[in-house]
């Protein structure tokens, strides 16, 4: 019971981090991205790789996880924030689908369909943390580091730039922000730390393959953010802890078949996200309108 | 000889993805609505045709379901969804997110009723023959690229020259100018659903008795569609069907040096270099910004 609620525990804080990382750009930037499965994705494979082959030290694996992932939004970034809000909803629909393909094909980093298996445990100074109520901890930190940047952020000249933007990127544009270049650091804020959700991930799980990493996965997490509440600071939260909780939810009901759970599951968030938006597009916490 | 060949299999699936491109941008262009679930018009439409069909009623009865299920479904979301939204408040961000929502009901759904596996119509139309040595072609591709070029030339015969053809093409640029002159913009977005849910339905029944259908099949086509508009240009029908066919021979070309599992990766990576170079896309009409 206890490592039943700590690994429910670990995996709500995970998804939290990712929605919280995601409502950053959606709720406040205004940055519609279909793609943060690859960023957690990228953090998982880069963690995993040089815990099996170098070091599980916390300082090697978090940092390396956070730059790569970085890196790789500011290719997404670069070429696209120029333009239109819709080429970016194509444009990261095409990383996601490119990157499911280079996750399964390049077998010497991410292990091909098989995966990464047996990935050491974290350590922190040498200690290995391996048990679900320890690493429950590491990543109940993890989350509340993730709160406060994200919460400085938001209140900072920086948040302010960034519903500005939100809100009219035009007018932004014509007090002289520079539209894209805060667009583009807020995405690889928003990657890197999805990418430090990843190397916690991996090195919980110790086996990662690519069918956590797929399109379904950033529709979840988006799914979280609206339900939750975009552009508030708890929605995220709540949304994971409502979106984790349903398939135990629903298996209570008895009269469902096993096999669908997951089909049902799907529909459930699916109608959510049509119905929110017709009565409550400012999801469960949100005031209602926008 | 393997490159003529893959032109032709390109050729055929260009003019399927042309259909479905040309009903997305052609709704996108005109109500500004970013239509996601247009996805799940063609999933719901491949399998109604499907069911109609697996239950022994024959080609023609199938062929009218699945037309008029593609018709409902796409007035039914337009004005139970979109126009509800819309009418508080248009944000892209809203429409887009609900839009996605149903997206995913239908896909699940979907997979409940007909299982998630892929089925397949036969037809003695798919039985490939051999056209030149070492060419196969089914009768099946050709017919589906006549009905394809026939479909997307009266959809251009039809905005060129009816009254309701040109209101939808004035419509994307200036609604005020549309009401002044006696056109209803809401009777235009209705037009534009109904046109662009049904122009799914030759390419949804053609997929079906071709390469066969699973209920993710309407995120391959939405994929396409989206990837085929932004490259097109953004409210250009005739750049969206040239993108689309280039998404065609793409994919198929690219067997001459790739695995086949690399052939989506192909469209995309077109996708990314479109945006960096042409960011109005390859027919520009409205700018990018």
């Amino acid at each position: 019971m206890e490592n039943y609620l700590a690994n429910l525990g670990v995996l709500i804080c995970v998804y939290s981090i990712l929605a919280i990382t995601l409502n950053f750009i959606m709720g406040y930037a205004g940055i519609f991205s279909l793609a943060h499965a690859v960023f957690f994705g990228v953090g998982a494979y880069t963690g995993g790789f040089l815990a099996l082959n170098y070091s599980s030290s916390i300082l090697v694996i978090l940092p390396a996880a956070m730059i790569t992932s970085a890196a790789l939004s500011l290719l997404l970034a670069i070429p696209t924030l120029r333009v239109r809000g819709e080429y970016f909803v194509a444009a990261s629909l095409g990383l996601q689908i490119l990157a499911v393909t280079l996750f399964t094909e390049w077998k010497w980093f991410t292990g091909g369909i098989g995966g990464l298996v047996g990935i050491p445990p974290i350590s922190i100074f040498g200690t290995e943390i391996f048990r679900p109520t320890s690493f429950f901890l590491v990543t109940l930190v993890a989350l509340a580091v993730t709160i406060a940047i994200f919460g400085l952020l938001v209140r900072s000249n920086f948040g302010r730039s960034l519903r500005a933007i939100r809100d009219s990127e035009s007018a932004a544009a014509a007090f002289g922000k520079n539209v894209p270049l805060i667009k583009t650091v807020s995405l690889a804020i928003s990657a890197a730390l999805a990418g430090m959700a990843g190397a916690l991930y991996a090195s919980y799980l110790s086996f990662i393959n690519v069918e956590s990493f797929m399109l379904d996965t950033s529709v979840l997490i988006m799914a979280m953010v609206i339900i939750g509440g975009t552009g508030t600071q708890i929605g995220p939260i709540v949304g994971a802890v409502v979106l984790l909780s349903l398939p135990s939810a629903i298996s209570y009901l008895n009269f469902l078949p096993q096999s669908e759970i997951g089909a049902i599951q799907q529909i459930i968030y699916g109608a959510g996200m049509t119905l929110l938006m017709l009565f409550r597009p400012g999801g469960i916490v949100g005031s209602g309108g926008k | 000889m393997l490159a003529l060949q893959l032109t032709l299999t390109g050729l055929q699936a260009g003019a399927l993805y042309a259909l479905t491109a040309v009903g997305f941008s052609l709704i996108f262009g005109s109500t500004r609505v970013f239509h996601f679930a247009h996805g799940a018009t063609f999933t719901l439409a491949a399998y109604l045709f499907y069911a109609v069909e697996a239950a022994g009623y024959g080609f023609v009865p199938g062929l009218i379901t699945s037309f008029a299920g593609a018709i409902i479904f796409g007035l039914a979301i337009d004005w139970f969804i979109y126009r509800p939204i819309q009418r508080d408040e248009g944000s892209f961000f809203t429409v887009f997110v609900a839009s996605f929502g149903i997206g995913i009901v239908v896909q699940n759904l979907i997979g409940i009723i007909f299982g998630r596996s892929f089925v397949t119509i036969t037809s003695p139309l798919t039985r490939s023959r051999e056209l030149l040595e070492g060419v196969y072609v089914a009768p099946l591709a050709g017919i589906a690229f006549v009905v394809a070029l026939v479909c997307l030339g009266a959809l251009g015969i039809f905005l060129r020259s009816t009254f309701t053809g040109k209101g939808l093409r004035a419509l994307s640029d200036d609604p005020e100018l549309v009401r002044v002159f006696g056109l209803s913009p809401r009777r235009l977005s209705a037009a534009a659903f109904v046109i662009g849910s049904a122009l799914v339905v030759p390419s949804a029944i053609f997929t079906s008795m071709s390469t066969g259908l699973n209920p993710a099949i309407g995120h391959h086509i939405m994929l396409i569609s989206l990837a085929a508009t932004i490259v097109g240009g953004i409210g250009s029908i005739p750049g969206t069907m040239i993108a689309a066919f280039i998404f065609g021979l793409a994919e198929n070309l690219s067997l001459l040096w790739f695995e086949p599992q690399w052939s989506e990766a192909v469209v995309f990576a077109i996708l990314f270099a479109a945006i960096i170079a042409r960011p109005s896309g390859l027919v520009a009409k409205s700018a990018a910004h």
